[in-house]
């Protein structure tokens, strides 16, 4: 089998005493879209926390295509690929849309002295075209001059997803991308990570919205007060009894 | 131009680079309070060079700018990753600290400070404003200047786009510090005299001011903020005592009407207070 472009080995993490994670393993091969489900506190996000870097965890190690980031910063993993969405969506609300995206470039865009050149000019121009065409995309186009906290939650959402997508990751971190959607967001969201997969993309979610999960997962890794509890294609693990049990409590 | 007006036009020209200079700092969301020290750091660099050295004004400008750049990263560095609060009382406690060392150094002159410097001209200062503002503008419309933004509005945000907060902050400190160090060099050689009673809290808080009262969304605006502060104690000057409290009263008015300052959009660019995550934020692990 092929090395896994994410692989996460024995990662624990403690939060005053209290185990969120506990010798989490997780395998992600390129180009699949890899679910991560579990009851409320099962650890999902602090594992997404923990990949994206934001949460250091107490041992275990992250790797991306065979190297070690564990100990790198979340901005230091970004332009290696690893870009991540929030359960509470993170915007910049005072700038406009188009600005926000053009913010997720940040990491292929010029530097040094070069950062000072109108947007408007020489490599930036490429950037800023292939900014309008996101928003094109991700239906923001008629907003592109609007303030990012002006827009509906669901197009909140839009948009933090194609910044995140701005900075073309190689693994794209999504945590709940379908909370606080519309039934018809949700429908639209579903097509569109499945597209994001066939380009080539990884994709790890963490989601509730089972429908969701089971519609665009390659592979679903169930988590329980911490610990890996199962894994595998996500229609016979979702109707496991096992998994069944750790929803239900019972 | 009439002596008078000359002098009103170096000195506004003083305040408003000192406006810009803090403004850059603020446009990243970090607020200095004690952007004093750097003011000092320059005037006395200056006039070390220009009185014992005999450097030429523009010059030793260069030179204070760049000493004051080097302190503004040092200091940047230390403060710039703490929040709010911690990055108010490291400033003021180095612009104390500044303060203090020139009162004792007997080689500039102690307490009572240094005399004798002269060549601030209203070509010079209108220069530096102008190159400035020159800068300011390429600043607005760049990648860089946008990152500026993203980092006063949402730095977890920024960080998720892979923006490096830390160095780009400190950056910014630095060419804010250099900006007002050049502008404590020129008040310098315009003033003639300096002593470290000049760099005190109520400087610090003056400079504040400025972009509050113009509003610390676009640099114009605090510009025209030091342009009004300016003005207002020469041309009403006859309100004598009164001056003090008629001002405050009309600042505690306009901080009601337009929080965002006289140039600004309804809610942007408005002081943000460190932002205490939510309860399930903080210790989500779900």
């Amino acid at each position: 089998m092929a090395e896994p472009l994410l692989r996460v080995s024995a990662v624990t993490k403690h939060f005053q005493g209290v185990e969120a994670l506990g010798e989490v393993d997780l395998d992600v091969a390129e180009g699949t879209v890899h679910g991560v489900v579990g009851p409320n506190g099962a650890g999902k996000t602090t594992l997404l926390n923990v990949v994206s870097g934001y949460v250091p965890p107490d041992a275990g190690r992250v790797e991306l295509a065979g190297r070690d980031v564990t100990r790198l910063t979340p901005q230091r993993r970004v332009p290696l690929g690893i870009v991540r969405t929030f359960q509470n969506i993170r915007l910049f609300g005072g700038l406009t849309v188009l600005e926000n995206v053009l913010l997720g470039q940040h990491g292929r865009a010029s530097t040094g002295t070069r950062s000072l050149w109108p947007l408007r000019s020489g490599a930036d121009r490429r950037l800023r075209a292939e900014a309008e065409q996101a928003l094109d995309v991700f239906e923001l186009a008629p907003y592109r001059g609007r303030r990012a906290a002006e827009l509906p939650y669901g197009l909140q959402k839009q948009l933090e997803m194609a910044r995140a997508l701005a900075a073309r990751p190689k693994v794209l971190l999504l945590d709940e991308p379908a909370a606080g959607m519309t039934a018809e967001g949700r429908r639209a969201l579903v097509p569109r990570i499945r597209e994001l997969r066939d380009e080539g993309l990884t994709v790890v979610v963490v989601e509730h919205d089972m429908d969701v999960i089971s519609n665009i997962c390659d592979h679903v890794t169930v988590l329980n007060f911490g610990r890996r509890l199962t894994g595998g294609p996500p229609g016979p693990v979702l109707a496991s009894n096992e998994v069944r049990t750790a929803y239900l409590g019972t | 131009m009439s002596s008078f007006t000359e002098a009103v036009v170096l000195q506004v020209g003083i305040s408003v680079l000192l406006a810009l200079g803090y403004w850059i700092a603020v446009s990243t969301g970090k607020y200095s309070f004690g952007h004093t020290a750097f003011m000092a750091i320059g005037a006395y660099t200056a006039s070390i060079l220009t009185l014992n050295f005999s450097w030429p004004l523009p010059l030793a400008m260069l030179a204070s700018g760049a000493a004051a750049a080097v302190a503004g990263a040092l200091i940047g560095w230390m403060a710039l990753r703490l929040s709010m609060l911690y990055l108010a009382i490291i400033t003021f406690i180095f612009s104390q600290l500044v303060n203090l060392l020139i009162s004792q150094w007997e080689y500039v002159g102690g307490a009572s400070g240094m005399i004798g410097m002269t060549g601030t001209t209203v070509p010079l200062v209108l220069g530096c404003v102008l190159i400035v503002v020159a800068y300011l503008v390429l600043l607005s419309r760049s990648r860089l200047g946008l990152a500026y933004k993203a980092i006063r509005e949402d730095e977890r945000a920024a960080t998720a786009s892979g923006l490096r907060i830390t160095r780009i902050a400190v950056g910014a400190f630095a060419t804010s510090a250099a900006v007002t160090g050049v502008a404590g060099a020129l008040s310098a050689h315009q003033l003639m005299v300096i002593n470290p009673e000049l760099f005190g809290p109520r400087q610090a808080l003056l400079i504040i001011l400025y972009c509050v009262l113009g509003g610390v969304e676009y640099f114009w605006g605090a510009a025209l903020g030091a342009v009004a502060l300016s003005l207002l104690p020469i041309y009403f000057d006859w309100l004598n005592e009164w001056y003090e409290i008629v001002y405050g009263l009309l600042f505690v008015a306009l901080m009601i009407v337009r929080p965002q300052g006289l140039i600004g959009r309804r809610g942007g660019g408005r002081i943000r207070l460190p932002r205490i995550p939510a309860g399930r934020e903080r210790e989500s692990v779900g």
